[in-house]
C-alpha cells in the first residue's frame, strides 16, 4: 500500500504539470481548431529560457522566473500566430497545412536550439532540488510539490481570466461558435492571437515548472508531445478543464504503472490509454467535445 | 503512352547520374534520394484518400527489424526478409487501420502517432535497441551485399519504378476513384456504395508494405545497423511528409519531385556546414514544410499545373505552351477516363430480386433519440413498387433523420427496416446502396475536387455498373449536363447541382429513390421541370419517397403523404385528405391559428 502511494503521490504531482502543459494545447484547439504540433517545442524553449536565467549569471530561481516566462511566451505566441498560424486557420482544406506548418515550426525551434546550445543535456538544480519531506510514510520531493502548486495556481488564474475578463469571455464565445461571436462584434483575429499567446504561455510555464527535475535537450519536446495530446484527448479535445483533469490522470497512470512494469515503458501505458480513449470515447471521458472551456 | 513518358525520364535521368557519378558521397546522395522518393510514394498512397499518417515509421521499423533478425538468426537472404517484412507490415497495417479508420481528420492523425512510439519503447526495452547487420561477402546478390555502391541505386530504382506503377494503377482504376471520393467527402462516398474502410485498409496495407521494403534498402545501403530510435523515429515520418508535401500530396509523382529537390539540398548543406551547424539537414525539411504550408499547400506539381492552366487560358497565348508537355504530364490528374477502368462484368454480390409480394420498403416502430432529445418515435410506413410517397412536417419533425436511418447514415434505437422483404437493419450504407437504395441530400453534396462526370462515375463504380464512364455520361446527357461534364463542380448553378445529384442517385438504377427537399432553392420554372425529369429517369417499378416543404408541388406529384410532427406519424393517406386534416394544419400553424380559423 505504501509502495502504491509512493507512486501515486508523485504521479498526482507530475500530473498537475502535465495538466498545465495540456491546457495550453486544449485552449488553442478549443478556440481556433488548430492542433499545434509545435506546442511541446514551445515548452522546450521555455525550459531553455529558465535554464538561461538560472545558469547564465542572473541566478534567477526557476519558480520565480515564471512571470517573466509567461510574458515572454505570451508575446512569442502572439508573434507566431501573426506571422504563421493565422494564414492556415479555418477551412477544412487547411487541416493538412496546419499539421505540416506546426510540425515544421517545432522542428525549426529544435534545430535552432541544437545549433546554439548543442545536444548536451542541461540541468537546473537550485539548492533545494534534492530535498523533500516525509508526509506519513510517503516521501514528497520538494521541487515536484512546488511545480504542482504552481500549476494549480496558474490554472486557477486562467479560469479567472477566461471567466471574468472581457477578453476571456470573447475567447470563450469564439470557442463556442466563432461565427456567432463575429456577429456580436468579437474581433476573431485578435481573439485567436491572444488565445494562441495564452495557450503557448501556459505550456511555457509548465515547462519552467519541469526544469528542476527534468534535464533539458533540444528534443525533450518529443517525449512530451504525445503525453500532452493524450491528456487533451482524455479530457475531450478542445476543453481546457478536461485537459486539466486528463493531465492529472496521465501523470497518475505513468507513475503507478511502475508498480507493475519498468519505468522505461511507462509511456507505453499512456499511449495505449490514449488510443483506447480515441477508439472508445473520442469526445473524451466527459462526453461532449464542443464545449471549449 | 502519355503515362509512360515520366517513367522513361526517371529511368534515363537516374541511369545517367548513376553512370556518371563516381565519388562515394554523390552516389550516397543519389541512393538516399531514391530511397526517400520510394518512402514518399508509399506514404502518399494514404494521402490519396486524404489521410495524413504520422505513424509510417512503424512500418519502416518493422521492415528493418524483420530482415535484420532473419539475417542474423539463420542467415536468411534479405530478399526473403524483405518479402516477409512487407507481409508483416501489411498485416500490422490492417490491425492498426481497422479501429483507426473510424476516426476522422485530426483524430486519425493523432492516433497514428502512438504506434511507432509504442513499438520503439517495447523493442528498445524488451528487444534489442540496436542490431548490426552481419557482413556476408560470399554472395553479392543473395545477401544484397554489393561491393559497388552503384548497384544499390539500380535496386532502389527498380523498387521505385514498381511503387510508382502501383500508384499509377491505383490512380486509373476504381481504386483511385474510391480513394479520391473518400478524400473529398467520406459521408457521400458511403452513400454511393464506396466501402470506405475496405478501400482505406487496402491502401494502408500496400503503403505499409512499400515502407517496409524501403526500410531494407535504407538499412542495407546506408545505415548498416538497425537502430530502434532511428527506424521507428519521427524523423522518418518528417522526411516522408516533406518530400510528399513539397512535390504534391496525394500525387503519384509528387514525392519523386520532392525528393529530387529536398534530399540533395539537405545533404549538400549538411556536407558543407554540417560540422558547425548540426541541425542543417533537419532545418531544410522544416523550412520546406513551413513554406509549403504557407505558399503552395498542395505542393509543387499542382502549383505548376494551375500555373500552366492560367497561362493557357490567357488570351493571345498558344493553348499548349511547350513546357506543359512533361511537367503537365507529371501534374495533370487524368482528364479523361482511362481505358483501364473496367469493372467486373458481374458485381461481386449481385442485387437480389424483390419477391413479388413484398413492398419495396417497410419501416416499423423506428425510434431515435439524440441524448435526451427524442427525434423519432414509433414511425411506421410502407411503400410498394412504382409508388410515390411524400413526407411532410414542420422543421424539426424528424424527416431528414428518418431518411438518414433508412440509408444507414444513422442507426435507429429501435424498430426495423425491410427493403425488398429483406431485413437491412444491420447493413451499412454502401451495402444498402448496392441493394438498390439511392438518395439525394437536403444540403446538396458533391466531390468538390472532381469533375461532374467523375462525381457520377464514383456512384456507378459503387453500384458495380459494367461500363461506369459510359453509363455516367449517358446519365449526364439525360439530365442535360453533358456540356459541363468535364468542368469544375463549383461552376454549376443550384439547378444544375440538383440535376447532378439526381444523375448520381439514378446511375445505379435504384429500386428506391429518396429525395430530400429536391425543390429547395429552385425557381418556379425549374420546380415545374424537376419532377418531369425524375419521371423520365425512373423505371415504372421504382418507388420514390420525397421530403418537401413546398406542399403544393408535392401533392401534385405523390400518391400518398406521411405527415410527421415531433417525431411521430400524425396522419398518412391520400394527399388531399392529409393536407386538410386538422392535426396537420395544427402541426404547421399551431393551435392558436386553428381557433382563429374556426372563428372566421
Amino acid at each position: 500500500m505504501v509502495e502504491f502511494l509512493q507512486f501515486l503521490v508523485p504521479g498526482i504531482l507530475i500530473g498537475g504539470v502535465y495538466a498545465l502543459l495540456a491546457s495550453g494545447l486544449g485552449l488553442i484547439f478549443g478556440v481556433m481548431r488548430v492542433v499545434n504540433f509545435a506546442q511541446a517545442d514551445f515548452m522546450m524553449l521555455a525550459m531553455y529560457l529558465s535554464w538561461a536565467l538560472f545558469a547564465g549569471g542572473v541566478g534567477l530561481d526557476p519558480f520565480l522566473a515564471v512571470p517573466a516566462v509567461f510574458f515572454v511566451f505570451l508575446l512569442l505566441g502572439m508573434a507566431v500566430h501573426w506571422l504563421f498560424i493565422r494564414f492556415v486557420i479555418g477551412r477544412r482544406e487547411n487541416h493538412d497545412a496546419q499539421v505540416i506548418l506546426t510540425i515544421g515550426l517545432g522542428l525549426i525551434f529544435q534545430n535552432l536550439i541544437l545549433i546554439r546550445y548543442s545536444s548536451e543535456p542541461r540541468v537546473v538544480a537550485p539548492s533545494y532540488a534534492n530535498t523533500g519531506d516525509f508526509i506519513g510514510d510517503i516521501f514528497v520531493s520538494r521541487v515536484r510539490l512546488y511545480a504542482f502548486l504552481l500549476s494549480v495556481l496558474v490554472a486557477a488564474l486562467v479560469f479567472l481570466f477566461l471567466n471574468r475578463s472581457a477578453t476571456g469571455r470573447a475567447i470563450r464565445a469564439a470557442s463556442e461558435n466563432w461565427e456567432a461571436a463575429t456577429y456580436m462584434g468579437v474581433d476573431i483575429d485578435r481573439t485567436n492571437r491572444i488565445a494562441f499567446g495564452v495557450g503557448v504561455a501556459l505550456t511555457a510555464v509548465g515547462g519552467s515548472a519541469l526544469v528542476t527535475f527534468q534535464s533539458i535537450t533540444p528534443f525533450v519536446g518529443l517525449r512530451f508531445v504525445v503525453v500532452m495530446f493524450a491528456a487533451v484527448v482524455l479530457g475531450g479535445l478542445g476543453s481546457v478543464r478536461g485537459a486539466f483533469v486528463g493531465g492529472v490522470l496521465i501523470g497518475i497512470i505513468q507513475s503507478v504503472s511502475q508498480v507493475w512494469t519498468s519505468a522505461a515503458v511507462k509511456n507505453v501505458w499512456v499511449f495505449a490509454l490514449f488510443l483506447l480513449i480515441l477508439y472508445v470515447r473520442p469526445n473524451g471521458l466527459f462526453g461532449k467535445a464542443q464545449r471549449a472551456i | 503512352m502519355r503515362r509512360l513518358v515520366p517513367f522513361i525520364v526517371l529511368v534515363v535521368v537516374v541511369a545517367a547520374l548513376n553512370g556518371w557519378l563516381e565519388q562515394r558521397f554523390y552516389v550516397r546522395v543519389l541512393t538516399l534520394t531514391v530511397v526517400w522518393a520510394l518512402a514518399g510514394v508509399a506514404w502518399n498512397l494514404m494521402a490519396k484518400a486524404g489521410q495524413i499518417s504520422l505513424g509510417h515509421s512503424a512500418f519502416v521499423g518493422i521492415g528493418a527489424y524483420a530482415f535484420t533478425i532473419l539475417l542474423r538468426g539463420g542467415g536468411t537472404s534479405p530478399w526473403i526478409g524483405l518479402v516477409l517484412g512487407m507481409g508483416v507490415a501489411a498485416v500490422v497495417a490492417l490491425a492498426i487501420g481497422l479501429p483507426t479508420f473510424r476516426l476522422r481528420g485530426f483524430y486519425f492523425t493523432l492516433a497514428t502517432i502512438s504506434f511507432p512510439l509504442i513499438m520503439e519503447l517495447l523493442v528498445s526495452h524488451y528487444g534489442d535497441p540496436e542490431l548490426t547487420v552481419p557482413y556476408h561477402p560470399e554472395s553479392e546478390w543473395r545477401f544484397m551485399e554489393f561491393s559497388d555502391p552503384h548497384t544499390y541505386v539500380w535496386v532502389g530504382l527498380g523498387m521505385l519504378v514498381v511503387a510508382l506503377m502501383i500508384s499509377e494503377l491505383i490512380d486509373v482504376t476504381s481504386f483511385g476513384y474510391a480513394l479520391r471520393a473518400i478524400r473529398d467527402n467520406e459521408v457521400l462516398a458511403r452513400a454511393v456504395g464506396i466501402r470506405t474502410v475496405a478501400w482505406k485498409s487496402a491502401a494502408f496495407m500496400i503503403s505499409a508494405a512499400l515502407s517496409a521494403a524501403m526500410a531494407v534498402l535504407w538499412v542495407k545501403a546506408i545505415l548498416r545497423v538497425t537502430v530502434a530510435e532511428e527506424v521507428f523515429g519521427i524523423t522518418v515520418v518528417i522526411v516522408m511528409l516533406s518530400v510528399a508535401f513539397v512535390g504534391g500530396v496525394g500525387q503519384t509523382w509528387g514525392p519523386v519531385v520532392g525528393a529530387a529537390f529536398l534530399i540533395p539540398l539537405a545533404m549538400f548543406l549538411d556536407d558543407s556546414i554540417g560540422e558547425s551547424v548540426p541541425g542543417a539537414q533537419e532545418l531544410v525539411y522544416a523550412a520546406a514544410l513551413v513554406l509549403v504550408a504557407l505558399l503552395i499547400p498542395r505542393g509543387i506539381l499542382p502549383a505548376i499545373e494551375s500555373g500552366f492552366r492560367r497561362l493557357a487560358t490567357r488570351p493571345g497565348r498558344s493553348r499548349e505552351p511547350a513546357g506543359r508537355r512533361l511537367l503537365g504530364r507529371l501534374a495533370a490528374p487524368p482528364q479523361r477516363p482511362s481505358p483501364f477502368l473496367i469493372m467486373p462484368r458481374r458485381p461481386l454480390r449481385p442485387r437480389p430480386p424483390r419477391p413479388s409480394d413484398a413492398p419495396v420498403l417497410e419501416v416499423e416502430g423506428i425510434a431515435k433519440s439524440f441524448g435526451a432529445n427524442r427525434v423519432l418515435s414509433d414511425v411506421a410506413f410502407r411503400i410498394d413498387a412504382g409508388r410515390r410517397v411524400g413526407i411532410i412536417g414542420p422543421n424539426g419533425a424528424g424527416k431528414t433523420t428518418l431518411f438518414n436511418i433508412i440509408t444507414a447514415h444513422l442507426r435507429a434505437d429501435a424498430g426495423r427496416i425491410l427493403f425488398k422483404g429483406m431485413k437491412v437493419d444491420r447493413m451499412r450504407a454502401p451495402r444498402r446502396y448496392e441493394l438498390g437504395m439511392s438518395r439525394t441530400f437536403q444540403v446538396p453534396q458533391g466531390f468538390h475536387l472532381m469533375s461532374p462526370l467523375d462525381n457520377v462515375v464514383v456512384a456507378a463504380i459503387g453500384a458495380s455498373i459494367p461500363h461506369p464512364v459510359a453509363a455516367s455520361m449517358a446519365m449526364l446527357e439525360r439530365v442535360g449536363l453533358a456540356d459541363s461534364a468535364l468542368g469544375e463542380l463549383s461552376a454549376l448553378t443550384t439547378a444544375e447541382i440538383k440535376s447532378l445529384e439526381l444523375a448520381r442517385a439514378m446511375v445505379s438504377e435504384p429500386e428506391l429513390l429518396l429525395l430530400d427537399e429536391p425543390l429547395a432553392g429552385l425557381n418556379e420554372a425549374e420546380r415545374a421541370r424537376f419532377f418531369t425529369t425524375v419521371d423520365e429517369l425512373v423505371t415504372p417499378r421504382t418507388a420514390i419517397v420525397v421530403i418537401e416543404h413546398s406542399v403544393r408541388s408535392l401533392i401534385q406529384y405523390v400518391e400518398s403523404v406521411v405527415a410527421l410532427d415531433e417525431g411521430r406519424v400524425i396522419v398518412q393517406g391520400p394527399p388531399a385528405d392529409v393536407v386538410s386534416d386538422p392535426r396537420v394544419i395544427k402541426a404547421y400553424l399551431g393551435s392558436r391559428w386553428m381557433e382563429h380559423a374556426r372563428d372566421q
